[in-house]
């Protein structure tokens, strides 16, 4: 990981010298355990603060909408994906961006971490594929591929699908993975156990909107929760409501998510409201084989109509 | 919404021309049917915010 | 200060007693965190905590709640007519909030408690509550209270400061609620304890490994902090979700939604943060803090710098760490008072200068 510092340094002080971007996007280190601070470069000097290490789970790609300027962006492999994305949406342009790609192993889940703690975790250290937490009286070492964010657990394009430079080499994809394992056992469920597990699932959410707001597909100028005319659903903590929040905005992501992961790391209560978006990522490849962000040639499929779209639902 | 824990048979879809009147019956009838065989909907009704 | 002695084996037995009396609230622990729930008879609540995760606001001031309803059927007595909703103001008593929390009900009651404007929602489950603290002994590695105004020990807005000795609780009557409730609970048993409380207070408050700067901030040139250069970069990362304002014991901005379902409606209160982007939205459409930059600007310099101006009691935060903690991205609010505070006394020199 710090040769991954190193390399984003070089390339973005090499990249500001030569103006061939306004503004370099990347991590600085975080003030607290496990967090680290989107932040921009847009002098040589400013690179030195860049670090990159496993608590990078933040979507850079989410700072990219509607800008004007130049931009050099770190993103690994699926941040480079919702980049993608972006650029087929018209959010960003193609040739304002200088990709610094990132291959990745992975980042670690804080609260899968922090959880598996009585007290205060105080630093979180790494070492290659180690991860040691210490707090008051304690300090464990822990195997990162144990503390993986789910979504990094279950990944397959963990190499950037686009990029300018590259920070690192190109990592082996893992293979034989079941990204859908936890979906599947959900829709075994009968309706009603189906029902109360989305009940508990939201049970502590406060509509704060940070998973929104971290999604980089999140960019409505209103939100359909913010429209008050007509009002479509309640600002209230009504628990109706909050399903409702959730789930429609999954709908929103339909065919686009990356299963990035922002939107579970920003939540500030924990919740895995990725549950929602895997199941439409596994409908999307089940009905039109598709993968959101691995070419900017092809049009998503709720863009674009095929006559052999699955029709076998309608009677 | 299925995944969500609404029952499959509330939510239906069919193609009918406006020229296939029998079928928009029959479409019609068969899935009154089906979901009044299912009961009321007790899981996505909001009557009023139910808040403190 | 009468100081009381609870010995932890007849615990349950005054919270048995309070029961009677009260409506009970204590943190409870919820999967990976405590947070504060209401308590059935016979449950105890969980002090092995640090903090709460959401801070104790939501039981003065709840998330959501219901101003009035109405009714247009005319079959019904009351119809077309604004009915204040139905609250229940039995009281209530907060077991084992912590002092900053507890401070930060103050500064609450400034906003809501005014001499020109009574919030009655407010004020009504305000007087309905005593809040029994608990004192810090162990504080969060991210905790800055001593240098708000506040401490581990601090007793502004308390009725009763419980420490935990051990085998015992001590427990500080500071206030008439505070006293009801003791008398409630059975818990007379008097002890000298001041000397052992000042020396826990001092041991707690030597834990506190993060402060603030603050002594810049009132003499600073608003205009000038306003304009500073560095509001861009802290502002970059922010993503205006409402994070740092629903975990933040002090904020109190809300907004008011009507919903209606068929004949029936009310009115509703909710929490709003000033992060989010439609919330300087106006009637004509015009916005004035349409960018992260203004938003992000406005919080600190409300809770760092207008709020001191104003009410001249230092600044809006009490140093419960939630928002550092919580923050999707990291942005620290001990750095941007070191900026303010550092960009305020330069600003002080050049003018001296």
């Amino acid at each position: 990981m710090i040769k991954y510092s190193d390399s984003i340094r070089e390339i973005s002080e090499r990249l500001l010298k030569e103006c061939r971007v306004d503004m370099v996007i990347g991590f600085r280190r975080g003030t607290v355990p496990m967090m680290n601070e989107p932040c921009f470069a847009k002098t040589p000097e400013e690179v030195q603060a860049f670090v990159w290490d496993s608590n990078c789970g933040i979507n850079l790609a989410n700072y990219l909408t509607d800008r004007k300027e130049k931009i050099g962006i770190v993103a690994k492999g699926c941040d480079s994906r919702n980049i993608v994305t972006h650029i087929i949406e018209n959010k960003i342009k193609r040739e304002q961006l200088v990709v610094i790609g990132v291959p990745c192993k992975g980042m670690i889940d804080k609260h899968n971490i922090a959880a598996r703690f009585g007290g205060e975790i105080l630093d979180v250290a790494e070492e290659s594929d180690q991860i040691i937490v210490k707090g008051h009286d304690f300090e464990e070492t822990l195997a990162k591929e144990d503390v993986l964010q789910e979504n990094c657990r279950l990944c397959i394009h963990r190499n950037p699908v686009i990029y300018d430079e590259l920070a690192g080499e190109l990592v082996d994809e893992q293979q034989d993975v079941d990204r859908y394992e936890e979906v599947r056992r959900i829709e075994a469920m009968a309706t009603d156990d189906k029902w109360a597990y989305f009940d508990d699932l939201l049970k502590n959410c406060i509509r704060c909107y940070a998973c929104r707001n971290a999604c980089p597909l999140c960019y409505c100028p209103t939100c359909f929760v913010d429209e008050s005319k007509p009002q479509w659903v309640g600002k209230s903590q009504d628990p109706i409501d909050i399903r409702t929040f959730h789930f429609l905005r999954a709908f929103h992501c339909a065919g686009r998510c990356t299963d990035c992961g922002a939107c579970q790391r920003a939540c500030p209560v924990g919740i895995n409201m990725r549950v929602f978006t895997k199941k439409l990522e596994k409908d999307c490849l089940d009905l039109f084989g598709w993968e959101a962000g691995l070419s900017l040639e092809s049009r998503p499929p709720l863009d674009f109509y095929r006559p052999d779209d699955p029709d076998d639902f309608i009677k | 919404m299925e995944h969500m824990g609404i029952e499959p048979e509330r939510i239906q879809f069919s193609w009918v021309s406006s020229a296939e009147s029998t079928k928009f019956v029959k479409v019609v009838n068969e899935v009154t049917a089906a979901v009044k065989a299912l009961g009321p909907n007790e899981h996505f009704t909001k009557a009023n915010a139910k808040v403190a | 200060m009468k100081i009381v002695k609870v010995d932890k084996k007849d615990w349950t037995d005054g919270l048995a007693k309070l029961y009677r009396t009260y409506r009970l609230f204590g943190p409870v622990k919820e999967g990976a965190f405590h947070c504060f729930r209401e308590l059935a008879e016979g449950d105890r609540p969980d002090f092995e905590f640090q903090n709460t995760r959401l801070s104790a606001k939501g039981i003065i001031y709840p998330q959501s709640e219901d101003m009035f309803v109405y009714t247009l059927d005319e079959s019904r007595e009351d119809h077309h007519i604004l009915k204040e909703a139905p609250k229940d103001d039995t009281p209530r008593a907060v077991l084992g909030i912590r002092p900053c929390d507890a401070k930060a009900v103050s500064l609450l009651k400034l906003n809501f408690d005014t001499p020109d404007y009574k919030d009655p929602y407010w004020l009504d489950r305000y007087n309905a509550t005593t809040l029994v603290g608990l004192a810090c002994d162990q504080p969060c590695g991210t905790c800055f209270c001593t240098s708000t105004g506040c401490g581990p020990y601090h007793e502004e807005g308390l009725d009763l400061l419980m420490t935990d000795a051990g085998d015992h609780y001590l427990i500080k009557l500071l206030s008439a609620k505070g006293e009801r409730l003791a008398q409630s609970a059975g818990w007379d048993g008097e002890i000298d304890g001041l000397a052992v409380m000042e020396n826990r207070k001092k041991a707690a408050e030597a834990k506190i490994t993060q402060s603030i700067a603050t002594d810049n901030l009132r003499a600073a040139d608003t205009l000038a902090l306003h304009q500073a250069d560095f509001w861009e970069e802290i502002s970059f990362a922010c993503i205006n979700c409402g994070t740092c304002t629903y975990v933040c014991p002090t904020c109190w901005c809300f907004d008011i939604q009507d919903e209606v379902h068929g004949k029936n409606g009310k009115r509703v209160r909710n929490w709003d943060s000033c992060m989010f982007p439609i919330f300087t939205v106006h009637t004509t459409g015009h916005n004035p803090r349409d960018t992260k930059l203004q938003r992000v600007r406005q919080r600190f310099m409300h809770k760092l710098k207008y709020f001191v101006d104003k009410y001249e009691t230092g600044i809006m935060c009490v140093g419960c760490g939630r928002c550092v903690q919580h923050c999707p991205v990291n942005i620290d609010i001990r750095r941007v008072c070191e900026l303010m505070n550092s960009h305020a006394a330069s600003d002080a020199c050049a003018a001296e200068g």
